[in-house]
C-alpha cells in the first residue's frame, strides 16, 4: 500500500497534510515567480489538490505516475521531497533533473513520478509503456497516466489508451477536467459532456467523480486498481475540479470571472476534508492550523534550501542526454568547461 | 394549449457502477434519442401538447428542439443552468406552475430530485439512469405519448397515477442534525464517505426503510420484496436490518446494484405505518438514499420514516389503456 491511505484516521490526516503541502508549495512558487526567482513556467495546482492525493492514496508505493504540465501536486501527492522539486524549480544542480527540467519535467523514477511534461497528453502513453513493462515482468503494479481536459482531444491519447485496452493492460486513465484548456471552456472543446464517455470508444468503463473530494478520487482509483490487478484491462476515471490560478502565473484569465472561482472555491478541497475529519474526531482546529503552519514551513526551508543551493556546472548540461558517451557531445562538453574556467574561447 | 415539462438530467446514470458493477453507461447521445422520441410520441394526439424543456449544457434540450416534429411547439426554458441537482428542481419548480404534466428522462436520483418541486403534477419517470426503481424502463415514444393524453386531460389523472411514498431519516449527531429523503429507499451503509455516491459493496449494508418492496427491484427494496413484497402504493413501508449472511437464520440473494447480486444476511424485518419510524444507530457510516450515500455520520442516532408525500406518478399503461378504450387514439 502507498504510506498513506484514506482507510484509517492517520491515513487521512496525511491525506490532508499532502494536500497543505501541495498548496503551500504551488502558493508560494506563484509568489517566487512573480518576484522574478523561477525561470521558465509554472503551472499551478491550487484547487485540484484532492485528484493527486486521491489518486495516490490508492495507489502502492511501487505504482508510477506520469503527470502534465502541472505536476507539482502530482509529485507531492507521490511523496517527493519538496526541498529537491523546488531546486528544480530553481534550475539548481540538486534539483530533481539536476536543474535541467524545471517546473515541467520533474521526475523521480524510483518514486514512481515517470515524469511531468510540458506535451499536452504525454502522460497516459507513458503510462500505457509503464504498464507495458509491468504486464511484460509480471509485476503486482499498476501505471497511472493523468491528463487534462484539453488532452482528451489529443490523438496520442487515445492512440495510449486504445492500445492499454486491446492489450488488457494495467493503466488507468485520471482526467482532470479543471474546465478549461488554456483559456477555452472544456464545452468549448468536446462534443461530450462528460469527458468519461470517451471510455466507450475503447471499451473500457469510463467514470466521472467529484474531483473535489478526495474520498471520491481515491475510491474510484481503488477499484479501477482492483480492476486492473484482476486482469481486467483499463479505466478511465473523469475528476470535476478547478484550478484557481489562471492557466499559467500570468495568465489574465478573461475567459471568466470572479464569481466562478468563488463558487469553487466554496467546494475547496482541503477545507471540506478538514471540517469532515474534525466532525469525525479526528482533528481539531488547534492541530489543523499546527499542520498549516508545518507545511508552510516544510516549503519556506525548500525555497531557503533552493536559493542556496548550487548551481549545475555548465559543462552538465551535455550530460544525461545519451547513454553511450558521442565524441561531439564530449567536445561540446570541454569547451563548455574550458570557457566556464576562463580558458581559450 | 396543453403543455408537457421535459427534464433530461445529463448527470443521471454514469457513476461508478459501471466500475464495480453492470450498470450500463446511458450517454447524453442516447438521451438525446429518448428526448427525441417523446417529443415524436406526443404527436399520438392531433394537436399535440406544447412541450418545455429544461436548459442543459450538454446541448440535448437543444438537439431535441431543432429535430422536434413540425406539429410540435417547443420552448427551451430560460433558467441558469448550474450542472447540478439544482436544475431539474429549478425546472421542476417552473413547470409546476406552467405545465400539465412533467416527464423525466434519469434515474431514481432524477426523480427524487423532480419530487421535490412536483407537487401535484403527475409525473411520468422513464428509467435513464443507474437505480431505476421508481421509473418505468419504457420507450421514450410510448411515454410521450402517455403524457400527452393526460396533459391533455383525455384520461382521468385520478385513475392513471399513484401517490408515490418516501422515505424520511432524520439523523442526529454530536454536531448537529441532518435529514435526508428518498424515495424507494433510504440505507444505512458502515462505509465512512459518501464517496462516490453509489452503494458499491454489499457487505458494507447495515439496513434501512423502503417505500416499497419487491424481488424486481433493485437495491434494498429488492432484498425486502423477496420476503415481503409491496407495490410503491401501499401505505407505510419497511425496516430492514442486515446482519452477516454467515451468522444469519436466514438470508436472501438478491440485486443489490445493476450486476450485483448478493447474498444478504437478514437480522428482522418488519413492517411500518405510515408515520411510523425505525431508529438505526450510525458509529461511523454513511445514510443514503435510493443506492446513493448522501450523508456522512459520526456517532449519530437516525430516525428513518416511511411517509404518504411523494410525486403522483403516472402509470404509462394504464393512460394509454384508457385512452384507447375511450376511443382517444382513433381518427375516424
Amino acid at each position: 500500500m502507498s504510506d498513506y491511505t484514506l482507510d484509517s484516521a492517520e491515513g487521512r490526516v496525511e491525506a490532508l497534510r499532502r494536500m497543505l503541502t501541495i498548496r503551500s508549495f504551488d502558493e508560494t512558487a506563484g509568489e517566487r515567480f512573480a518576484d522574478g526567482e523561477i525561470p521558465g513556467f509554472v503551472h499551478l495546482y491550487v484547487g485540484e489538490e484532492a485528484v493527486g492525493v486521491g489518486t495516490c492514496a490508492a495507489l502502492n508505493d511501487d505504482d508510477y505516475i506520469a503527470s502534465t504540465h502541472r505536476g507539482h501536486g502530482h509529485c507531492i501527492a507521490k511523496g517527493l521531497n519538496p526541498k529537491y522539486m523546488m531546486a528544480e524549480l530553481y534550475g539548481k544542480a540538486d534539483g530533481y533533473c539536476n536543474g535541467k527540467g524545471g517546473s515541467m519535467h520533474i521526475a523521480d523514477v524510483d518514486a514512481g513520478m515517470l515524469g511531468a511534461n510540458g506535451i499536452v497528453g504525454a502522460g497516459p502513453p507513458m503510462a500505457t509503456g509503464a504498464a507495458l513493462s509491468i504486464d511484460y515482468q509480471g509485476r503486482d503494479q499498476v501505471a497511472v497516466g493523468f491528463l487534462g481536459d484539453g488532452a482528451v482531444a489529443q490523438g496520442q491519447v487515445h492512440e495510449a489508451v486504445n492500445l492499454a485496452s486491446t492489450w488488457n493492460l494495467p493503466a488507468i486513465f485520471v482526467i482532470e477536467n479543471n474546465r478549461y484548456g488554456e483559456g477555452t471552456p472544456v464545452e468549448q472543446q468536446h462534443n461530450v459532456d462528460n469527458l468519461s464517455d470517451t471510455a466507450a470508444a475503447h471499451g473500457i468503463p469510463g467514470v466521472t467523480v467529484d474531483g473535489m473530494d478526495v474520498t471520491a478520487v481515491a475510491e474510484a482509483v481503488e477499484e479501477a486498481r482492483k480492476r486492473a490487478r484482476a486482469g481486467d484491462g483499463p479505466t478511465m476515471i473523469e475528476a470535476e475540479t478547478y484550478r484557481y490560478r489562471g492557466h499559467y502565473e500570468g495568465d489574465e484569465q478573461v475567459y471568466r470571472d470572479e464569481d466562478e472561482v468563488e463558487r469553487w472555491r466554496e467546494q475547496d478541497p482541503i477545507a471540506s476534508f478538514k471540517e469532515r475529519l474534525i466532525d469525525r474526531g479526528e482533528l481539531t482546529e488547534a492541530v489543523f492550523e499546527e499542520m498549516q503552519a508545518e507545511a508552510q514551513a516544510t516549503i519556506e526551508n525548500a525555497l531557503a534550501y533552493a536559493k542556496e543551493a548550487d548551481d549545475p556546472h555548465p559543462s552538465e548540461a551535455y550530460e544525461d542526454m545519451f547513454g553511450d558517451s558521442v565524441p561531439e557531445i564530449e567536445r561540446f562538453a570541454q569547451q563548455a568547461t574550458a570557457r566556464t574556467d576562463g580558458g581559450d574561447h | 394549449m396543453a403543455r408537457v415539462g421535459l427534464v433530461v438530467n445529463p448527470g443521471a446514470g454514469r457513476d461508478i457502477r459501471r466500475l464495480t458493477g453492470g450498470a450500463s453507461v446511458v450517454d447524453n447521445r442516447a438521451k438525446e434519442r429518448v428526448a427525441a422520441c417523446v417529443l415524436d410520441g406526443v404527436t399520438v394526439l392531433s394537436e399535440p401538447p406544447m412541450v418545455s424543456i429544461m436548459p442543459d449544457r450538454a446541448g440535448i434540450a437543444a438537439a431535441a428542439a431543432e429535430n422536434a416534429p413540425d406539429t410540435v411547439t417547443v420552448e427551451i426554458l430560460d433558467l441558469p443552468v448550474e450542472g447540478s441537482a439544482e436544475d431539474t428542481r429549478r425546472a421542476v419548480a417552473h413547470f409546476r406552475e406552467s405545465a400539465d404534466v412533467v416527464v423525466v428522462l434519469g434515474g431514481d436520483g432524477t426523480t427524487r430530485d423532480a419530487a421535490v418541486e412536483s407537487g401535484p403534477m403527475p409525473v411520468l419517470a422513464v428509467s435513464t439512469g443507474t437505480n431505476n426503481v421508481v421509473p418505468t424502463p419504457v420507450d421514450g415514444t410510448v411515454a410521450g405519448a402517455a403524457a400527452a393524453v393526460v396533459a391533455a386531460g383525455r384520461v382521468d389523472t385520478d385513475a392513471v397515477t399513484t401517490r408515490h411514498g418516501t422515505v424520511e431519516a432524520r439523523a442526529e449527531t454530536p454536531t448537529g442534525e441532518a435529514t435526508v429523503t428518498g424515495l424507494a429507499s433510504v440505507e444505512v451503509s458502515a462505509r465512512s464517505f459518501v464517496g462516490t455516491r453509489a452503494l458499491i459493496d454489499p457487505a458494507d449494508l447495515v439496513g434501512g426503510v423502503v417505500s416499497r418492496a419487491h424481488p424486481t427491484e433493485i437495491g434494498l427494496s429488492g432484498a425486502t420484496g423477496c420476503l415481503d413484497p409491496f407495490g410503491p402504493e401501499a401505505a407505510g413501508g419497511a425496516a430492514l436490518r442486515l446482519r452477516d449472511p454467515a451468522t444469519a437464520s436466514r438470508t436472501v440473494r438478491t440485486a443489490v446494484a445493476p450486476g450485483v447480486t448478493a447474498t444478504v444476511g437478514i437480522e428482522s424485518h418488519d413492517r411500518l405505518a405510515a408515520g411510523e419510524t425505525a431508529r438505526f444507530d450510525v458509529a461511523d457510516g454513511v445514510v443514503g438514499a435510493d443506492g446513493e450515500r448522501e450523508q456522512e455520520l459520526v456517532d449519530a442516532t437516525v430516525d428513518i420514516t416511511p411517509r404518504e408525500n411523494g410525486p403522483q406518478l403516472i402509470d404509462v399503461r394504464d393512460a394509454l389503456d384508457r385512452a384507447a378504450r375511450a376511443g382517444v387514439l382513433v381518427r375516424d
